[in-house]
């Protein structure tokens, strides 16, 4: 039997190293928004033969004043450009200056649009945490029944800590791929980190039902011991569940389309911190406070 | 459970799967009993994966009141429906979304690939309004003064033009013609023709029947309601029996100027409801005095019997047709309308007029409308994104597949099987419900196929554990399976709880991966325990 809880300790600053990463990585870059956030426009077009060099694309629209432009290769022969929220009329125009190519994809989101996107993606979360917490203090309620009057109340918030735990290291990764590799911050990337909460207190809620029927079950005063007994008996379930899914998530990441990449990357890295977090967050912080 | 119970249950999971089967299968054969039905349903792509346009449209509600925002917004939907049913778009959604204060209308054109004509399409909708005076309001003391300093330059402006008018070689008619602010008599040198006692306002009346003689010009400034007038008396007509003035003739120069009472009615239109939701059909017509081009407006019963009201109780007072958010024809209400017929009359030429009552045929808008946000993807972007997530979902299965047989062995079998059955039916209900599918629906699907997986290893390891307890199989899955669902409930409400709070409050994209992670967790719970148990069973006696 491996002692999850006298190594906790060494888990718990592992994990407060990522998260010391993250927030400075947040403080100092910032996360990366997209035009579903910040309003803008998108446009890919592919050229017929040989895109021509960034530079040359720039200058065939510099006459329309379009502020900062980003031009990106995608494909063969695409480019991606990025630039300010533009009327359908200079959209047209721009298409015009470019010459012989064709649309593959526009998107202009204005800043209205985008302020909206980014209250409901807070709302979302945070509504999320706050069902999370009372659900699952709710699901544990037996055991303020057997153990003292507001244990519950440990799980709901111990798993909330995990969630928090891998929300923020979710968010400084990208805020770290936002800076070198100019990734942004997408809708579809609020849903990566929404299904990584469910994601990650699923995982969370396996173990510490394991512990509440164990509690139940032997009426062992012994936390530690009971900790450790369901953690070892949960571990093989736990890493199963999720290499298999980030068997399922590594090939939509290899064969799915550049379109999603991010998304299933989000996810990627969610899984992985969501399915840590459950052992080295969460069940030990079951303990904080009374060792 | 009995055995018997057993096999129906296994019977029932059989049928199900061949129903589903059915209706997964693109196109069924013709010998396939009600095919029809079965093949008439499709999957429904999302813009991402079929190529197409989004649009969003913010509507100006600002000027309506609060109670009748959301009607004039519904209008504005239906009115675009309708004139994008007319350019043939199949499927096409058009929705409302609240956002704090304003309303947006979003609309999803499948296959559209020219945004530009989309935009045209929808931006030629005109904005019909029909707008009556607002109750006038109290002014505040910076429109007073406001007031005050704009007559005062008019008095001084007029006051400079009667010097120019009373200089020796002075002709009042051009001066006229140059300076006067009364629309009427300026073109004919402020002539005004003749009239009779009782048909001025008083103070003129008396300056041209009792001060002037012929020929001459008002000496000071007249100061009536309208403005500051000099007046050129011109001829005059004389009862020879009483020597009484009857007729006069006079030209005159009016310097407008502004009163409490005009500021408080002017520019204050306000919304009736009546607008070109109402509107049934538009049509040419002819003014039978001028012979000049009209546009003639049918409401429908429901603009018919307002604009019964509005003109009822607009009798002698304008009442405005705002089109495209500016007053272009403001006649004055004679009587009360009830047939539910207006006419526009605006001086049109015969083309203008043609093509107005084309616009307004194809109906108009309830509120002005304004474009925020668009998105276009190719058909080409699209079918690639579907052909990869395909491979990428069946290369996953095939990892599962590998990853479960391996480490369960026999157990692990029938796993997959479940996880076939769990598939087939899931797609089954994507067609049926029917759920549009985003490339973020196909992620969602994928990721509920990983929780389906997870709820079996959940159970198999439970098994394991059961009988390292020493129990006999069947006692051990029974057991397992009662232990695993728990852990099984509870993860699986949570995570339809996030998928609640998805769709409530994701924009379509989000929308579409909510609900088909929920639909996908929901229903792996159910084959997990019904099908896999099921399975288990039959295999062990």
């Amino acid at each position: 039997m491996f002692d999850f809880v006298g190594h906790g300790k060494k888990f718990l600053l592992i994990s407060g190293v990522f998260l010391l990463i993250s927030i400075l990585a947040l403080f100092a870059f910032g996360l990366k928004l997209g035009i579903d956030f910040k309003g803008g426009s998108i446009l890919q077009v592919a050229y017929p033969k040989e895109r021509p060099a960034n530079a040359e694309i720039v200058s065939q629209l510099n006459s329309l004043d379009l502020g900062e432009i980003n031009v990106q290769s995608t494909g063969t022969s695409s480019v991606i450009l990025r630039f300010s929220e533009v009327s359908e009329d200079v959209h047209q125009q721009i298409l015009d200056n470019l010459g012989n190519v064709q649309q593959e994809r526009y998107e202009s989101v204005g800043p209205i649009i985008g302020r909206e996107a980014s209250r409901k993606a807070k709302y979302a979360i945070i509504l999320s945490l706050i069902a999370i917490v009372l659900y699952v203090t709710w699901a544990f309620r037996k055991l303020s029944r057997v153990l003292k009057k507001g244990e519950s109340w440990r799980y709901g918030i111990g798993a909330t800590i995990a969630l928090a735990h891998d929300v923020l290291i979710l968010l400084g990764f990208f805020a770290i791929l936002g800076y070198f590799k100019g990734v942004e911050i997408n809708v579809y990337f609020v849903t990566a980190i929404l299904t990584v909460l469910g994601y990650s207190v699923n995982d969370t809620i396996v173990i510490y039902d394991r512990i509440r029927e164990n509690f139940l079950l032997h009426r062992s005063k012994d936390m530690i011991g009971t900790i450790n007994l369901s953690l070892n008996e949960t571990i093989t379930r736990s890493l199963n569940t999720s290499l298999t899914t980030i068997f399922v998530l590594l090939t939509i990441y290899l064969f799915g389309g550049v379109a999603i990449q991010n998304f299933i990357l989000a996810m990627m890295v969610g899984i992985i911190t969501g399915t840590w977090s459950s052992i080295a967050i969460a069940s030990q912080f079951l303990l904080f406070k009374r060792k | 459970m009995n055995r018997n119970k057993v096999w129906t249950t296994f019977v029932l999971i059989i049928v199900f799967t061949l129903l589903a089967l059915l209706v997964d299968i693109p196109q069924l054969p013709n010998w396939v009993p009600g095919y029809q039905w079965f093949s008439k349903h499709k999957v429904h792509l999302g813009l991402d994966l079929q190529g197409g346009t989004q649009l969003i449209y913010r509507t100006d509600t600002s000027d309506i009141p609060a109670g009748q925002k959301v009607s004039a917004v519904d209008g504005a939907r239906d009115v675009i429906e309708r004139r994008v049913n007319i350019f043939g778009v199949n499927e096409s959604i058009i929705q409302t979304a609240r956002l704090e204060n304003e309303w947006n209308l979003i609309i999803e054109l499948p296959g559209i690939e020219d945004v530009h004509s989309a935009v045209n399409m929808i931006g030629e909708t005109p904005i019909l309004e029909f707008k009556e005076q607002a109750p006038p309001h109290e002014l505040s003391q910076s429109e007073k003064d406001a007031i005050a300093e704009y007559n005062q330059q008019a008095q001084e402006r007029a006051q400079d033009i009667l010097e120019k008018t009373l200089a020796l070689d002075a002709d009042f008619s051009l001066l006229a013609q140059e300076y006067s602010e009364d629309p009427g008599s300026k073109s004919a040198g402020g002539d005004l023709g003749w009239f009779s006692k009782g048909m001025m306002i008083p103070e003129f009346e008396k300056v041209v029947f009792e001060d002037l003689i012929v020929g001459q010009i008002t000496s000071e400034l007249l100061n009536t309601d309208i403005g500051y007038h000099i007046i050129k008396k011109t001829d005059e007509k004389i009862d020879e029996e009483t020597g009484e003035i009857t007729e006069v003739m006079a030209s005159h120069i009016l310097i407008i100027t502004q009163s409490e009472e005009m500021i408080r009615q002017n520019g204050k239109w306000q919304y009736t409801g009546l607008t070109g939701k109402q509107l049934k059909s538009a049509l040419v017509t002819f003014d039978p005095q001028t012979g000049e081009a009209e546009v003639s407006l049918e409401f429908n019963k429901e603009g018919a019997k307002l604009f019964g009201e509005i003109t009822g109780r607009n009798i002698n007072k304008p009442v405005a047709i705002f089109l495209d958010n500016y007053p272009l024809s403001i006649p004055v209400v004679r009587e009360k309308i009830i047939s539910g017929q207006a006419v526009i009359s605006g001086s049109f030429k015969l083309d203008e007029a043609k093509e107005l009552a084309r616009r307004l045929s194809a109906g108009a808008l309830p509120v002005p409308i304004q474009l925020i946000g668009q998105q276009n993807i190719g058909p080409s972007l699209g079918k690639i994104s579907v052909d990869k997530s395909v491979i990428a979902g069946l290369l996953g299965f095939l990892l599962v597949t590998i990853f479960m047989i391996g480490f369960y062995k026999w157990r692990g079998v029938l796993a997959i099987m479940a996880l076939s059955i769990y598939a087939l039916i899931v797609l089954a209900l994507y067609k049926l419900i029917p759920v549009t599918l985003t490339l973020a629906g196909v992620a969602g699907f994928i990721i509920s196929l990983g929780m389906a997986v997870d709820a079996n290893i959940l159970i198999f390891e439970r098994i394991k554990d059961e009988r390292r307890l020493g129990k006999p199989l069947p006692v051990a899955i029974d057991d397992g399976f009662r232990h695993a669902w728990t852990a099984i409930r509870d993860g699986n409400i949570t995570t339809l709880i996030v998928c609640f709070i998805l769709y409530q409050f994701g924009s379509g994209l989000v929308r579409g991966f909510g609900l088909t992670l929920g639909i996908g967790v929901l229903l792996s719970m159910l084959t997990a325990i019904i099908v896999t148990r099921t399975f288990l069973r039959i295999t062990t006696k």
